[in-house]
């Protein structure tokens, strides 16, 4: 063993050694940890500049910045955005239209009684075949046809745009609107990712680095309007909001109703991280920066082939897994009855009253309790579900999701079911605003590894959705 | 209109039961909190204070510190001496071994929690005081040990503040009022007092900081001007004297009078890192310094957003936006 080298060799203990230590704290200066890592970092950069030599690449970087002159230009930047965003939606919109019908008619029309014949064929007792194929088929099925074809269309042209180096620059556009709302500029491409799906939105918004501003994109990625809750939005706004004026302007009245809902989305998002960042969020740690990547052309098959597998394939997978036992539930809840009575129409009974407080109905909150995994399946069940309710003809039996070819037979079917103008227009709202589907607050927690912030993003629009409703249906204009 | 006049009175109801600091659930939230030991912690740590300062400290000044009554007070300090935190000689207050022991805990526990405050959470710099008054009662030593080891066992807090160890030793600032000091001579900030909040959030508005250096330009019983990175503040004395300082060291002596802050280059414009400003602190810091920002970086503004802000840099090859609040924190030189 080696002496240390202090004076008074045989005094020199543990304890003065440590003692020694202590007064010298304060003699090196209150910020030498800062010090020494600036120190550290300074010296590494010093290095760095010494060895490493760039090519010649200045003719790249002129041309990066020419192409930034003009998509941030104040003269171009906004319309250019603008008009790019709403091409894209409408490729997805108009391209998703054909092959949902096809996927439709082929699991929906044909594959449903073609499996109901194969299993009468076989012999399987009805409530197996009910809830095998009527309950979980039907529901993977729904899921499918409806999610599928968007996705497959919007996540590749969205991630394109990321690939070429253009969705930076949205952000650094807007992220003076986002930073008025403590919000980040990249939180920006999460929602509009959410318009297409919440799950993959709240994926996005790994992009934003500082640990504040992503919670706040992951809480309020609900409020972009999702593919799978513009359907609701377009059928209710054309049976109700279309009817109340004239026929040649019902087309239009209903789109703007839509519309508005969707702004709606995007003013409550605004609002909500505006709220959040200034209470509940206030402590967590803000370093907003924003790199602008140099531009690239898109590699185009990569790009498609990832984001298939990334992105479509990965959401469409974990919404079959949660959209399987909710098939089998809305499937028992219709069938199992209880002294002549189904286990729906009981929970409905019970709900009842809430719902007409909500200027809703109890069919509606239980349809959304048992959609809970996918909002696709919301207007099937409310449909199969107002139908064993009020005992109309129609339909596909108990427990068996359906939707009518003619806007003037659902009409009818609602109408019996004693729907209103208020109705229509809060199934609206709460559609909007009410908690995430299964997959996407699966996917917050994994993202988060929090279970107080899930539960914050998954209760907080429910209680907004349950106070906005409620103003509503007693603000007196219904 | 009868359900919407409900409605209303439901909704009002919530806000008055909700609403944060003001209302009733708040309300009820702070008078748990201040129970009886809470309140005996603070009078020793108010003693504490009158001892370092060398003052007297008397009843009035414990019931002014923990707004109660004389009488109130009266009691606390009586059963405090019973407990044999506090004696009495010749008319006096001293704190005994076992009350000095308490009031450096708490007083290791605020500034150490200050410090947590500062550089592992976003919040504002003038709510780290209240949360830090709140907190110190809550914390045992085995928390604070925990805590300072995390925290690399730092030895201020953010205001300059030393912060006792755990064996109960604690140095000194050792800096005067900065309203005692001579003119033209270059100084450095040891100590901002962050007590009242009112004179603090004055201090902060200034963007002062311990460490900054400064030169003092006029010193009058009407105001106080001096020079410091690079801009001219002016404050009111008896605001200035609640910062402390001692003489700059010589190696450091030359007070930057050509450095500006990166939001004042133009864009097309080119400049020098000279320092990240230490109001910049933790995480914030951490990233600047991944991006290259260090002493000696050569930093270009190259686009400003069509919205105003942010403003793409180039650094080091790469381009960065950031917003002005975040060039306010750095200082440049003419390339």
């Amino acid at each position: 063993m080696t002496t240390l080298p202090l004076p008074n060799n045989q005094a020199t203990t543990a304890d003065d050694i440590l003692k020694t230590a202590e007064s010298l704290r304060w003699e090196v200066g209150r910020d030498f940890h800062e010090r020494l890592m600036e120190d550290v970092y300074t010296e590494a950069a010093q290095l760095a500049d010494r060895a490493v030599t760039y090519p010649q690449q200045k003719p790249r970087f002129d041309l990066d910045r020419t192409i930034d002159r003009i998509v941030t230009s104040r003269l171009w930047g906004f319309p250019m955005m603008i008009l790019l965003f709403t091409l894209v939606f409408w490729i997805t919109i108009s391209g998703a239209n054909v092959p949902s019908g096809w996927l439709a008619t082929l699991l929906v029309d044909m594959g449903h009684p073609f499996l109901k014949g194969l299993a009468d064929g076989i012999g399987l007792p009805w409530w197996l075949s009910g809830l095998l194929i009527d309950g979980i088929y039907l529901a993977a099925a729904w899921v499918t046809s409806v999610m599928l074809p968007p996705m497959a269309i919007f996540f590749p042209l969205f991630t394109l745009l990321e690939d070429f180096g253009y969705l930076p620059r949205v952000a650094f556009n807007l992220d003076n609107m986002f930073k008025k709302s403590g919000a980040h500029g990249k939180q920006a491409l999460s929602m509009m990712m959410g318009f297409g799906c919440n799950a993959a939105g709240v994926v996005a918004t790994r992009v934003i680095d500082s640990p504040r501003e992503r919670l706040i994109a992951i809480i309020t990625n609900n409020f972009a309007l999702c593919n799978g809750r513009w359907p609701t939005q377009i059928l209710i706004a054309t049976l109700f909001i279309g009817s109340t004026v004239p026929a040649y302007l019902a087309g239009l009245v209903s789109a703007l109703a839509v519309v508005s809902v969707a702004l709606l989305g995007v003013m409550l998002s605004f609002a909500v991280s505006w709220g959040l960042s200034r209470t509940v969020l206030k402590g967590e740690v803000s370093t907003f920066s924003l790199e602008l990547p140099p531009y690239r052309p898109p590699r185009v098959w990569q790009t498609i082939y990832t984001s298939m597998i990334d992105r479509t394939l990965f959401v469409l997978w974990r919404a079959l897994v949660f959209a399987v036992p909710a098939g089998a539930v809305i499937w028992l809840v219709a069938n199992v009855q209880i002294g002549g009575l189904s286990l729906a129409e009981y929970i409905i009974n019970f709900l009842n009253p809430l719902g007409l407080l909500l200027g809703l109905n109890g069919v509606i909150l239980l349809a959304y309790i048992v959609a809970i995994p996918a909002n696709e399946i919301v207007i099937p069940t409310i449909l199969m579900l107002t139908v064993l309710v009020t005992g109309s003809a129609g339909g596909s039996g108990a427990g068996v999701m359906f939707e009518l070819d003619s806007n003037a037979e659902t009409m009818a079917l609602f109408t019996a079911g004693g729907w209103t103008l208020l109705t229509a227009v809060n199934l609206m709202l709460f559609s909007l605003i009410h908690n995430p589907c299964s997959t996407t607050i699966y996917t917050i927690y994994k993202e988060t590894g929090s279970r107080k912030w899930t539960a914050v993003a998954a209760l907080l629009p429910v209680a907004m959705g349950f106070l906005i409703t409620f103003l509503v249906a007693h603000s007196g204009l219904f | 209109m009868a359900p919407f006049v409900t409605t209303l009175i439901l909704l009002g109801l919530l806000l008055v039961v909700g609403w944060p600091e003001v209302g009733l659930w708040a309300r009820w939230q702070r008078v748990q909190h201040l129970t009886e030991r809470v309140m005996q912690e603070d009078a020793l740590k108010y003693i504490h204070k009158c001892e370092m300062k060398g003052e007297t400290p008397n009843l009035e000044g414990v019931a002014g510190t923990l707004h109660i009554g004389r009488n109130e007070t009266a009691v606390l300090l009586d059963k405090m001496q019973q407990s044999d935190l506090l004696q009495t000689k010749d008319g006096q207050m001293h704190l005994t071994p076992d009350g000095r022991k308490t009031a450096l805990h708490i007083i290791r526990a605020h500034r150490l929690w200050e410090h947590h405050l500062a550089q592992e959470t976003g919040y504002a710099e003038t709510e780290w005081h209240g949360k830090a008054d709140r907190r110190e009662h809550e914390l045992s030593p085995e928390d604070l040990s925990d805590l300072a080891a995390r925290l690399g066992n730092p030895t201020h807090d953010p205001h300059g503040d030393p912060i006792p160890t755990a064996e109960g030793e604690v140095g000194q600032h050792g800096g005067r009022p900065l309203t005692e000091q001579p003119l033209d001579t270059s100084l450095q900030i040891v100590h901002l007092e962050d007590e009242p909040d009112t004179v603090y959030a004055q201090l902060v508005a200034e963007g002062l900081y311990p460490g900054m250096r400064l030169r003092l330009i006029e010193n009058g019983t009407q105001r106080v001007r001096f020079w410091a990175d690079g801009d001219e503040h002016m404050l009111a004395p008896i605001i200035a004297s609640n910062i402390s300082v001692s003489t700059a060291p010589a190696e450091a002596a030359h007070v930057h009078e050509d450095v500006r802050l990166l939001s004042g280059v133009g864009v097309g414009e080119t400049a020098v890192v000279s320092q990240i400003s230490p109001l910049c602190r933790g995480a914030e810091r951490r990233r600047f310094m991944d991006l290259g920002i260090l002493p000696g970086t050569v930093i270009k503004a190259e686009m400003r957003s069509p919205s105003g802000d942010p403003t793409a840099y180039r650094i080091r090859g790469a381009v960065i936006a950031l917003r002005q609040e975040q060039s306010n924190l750095i200082y440049v030189k003419q390339a």
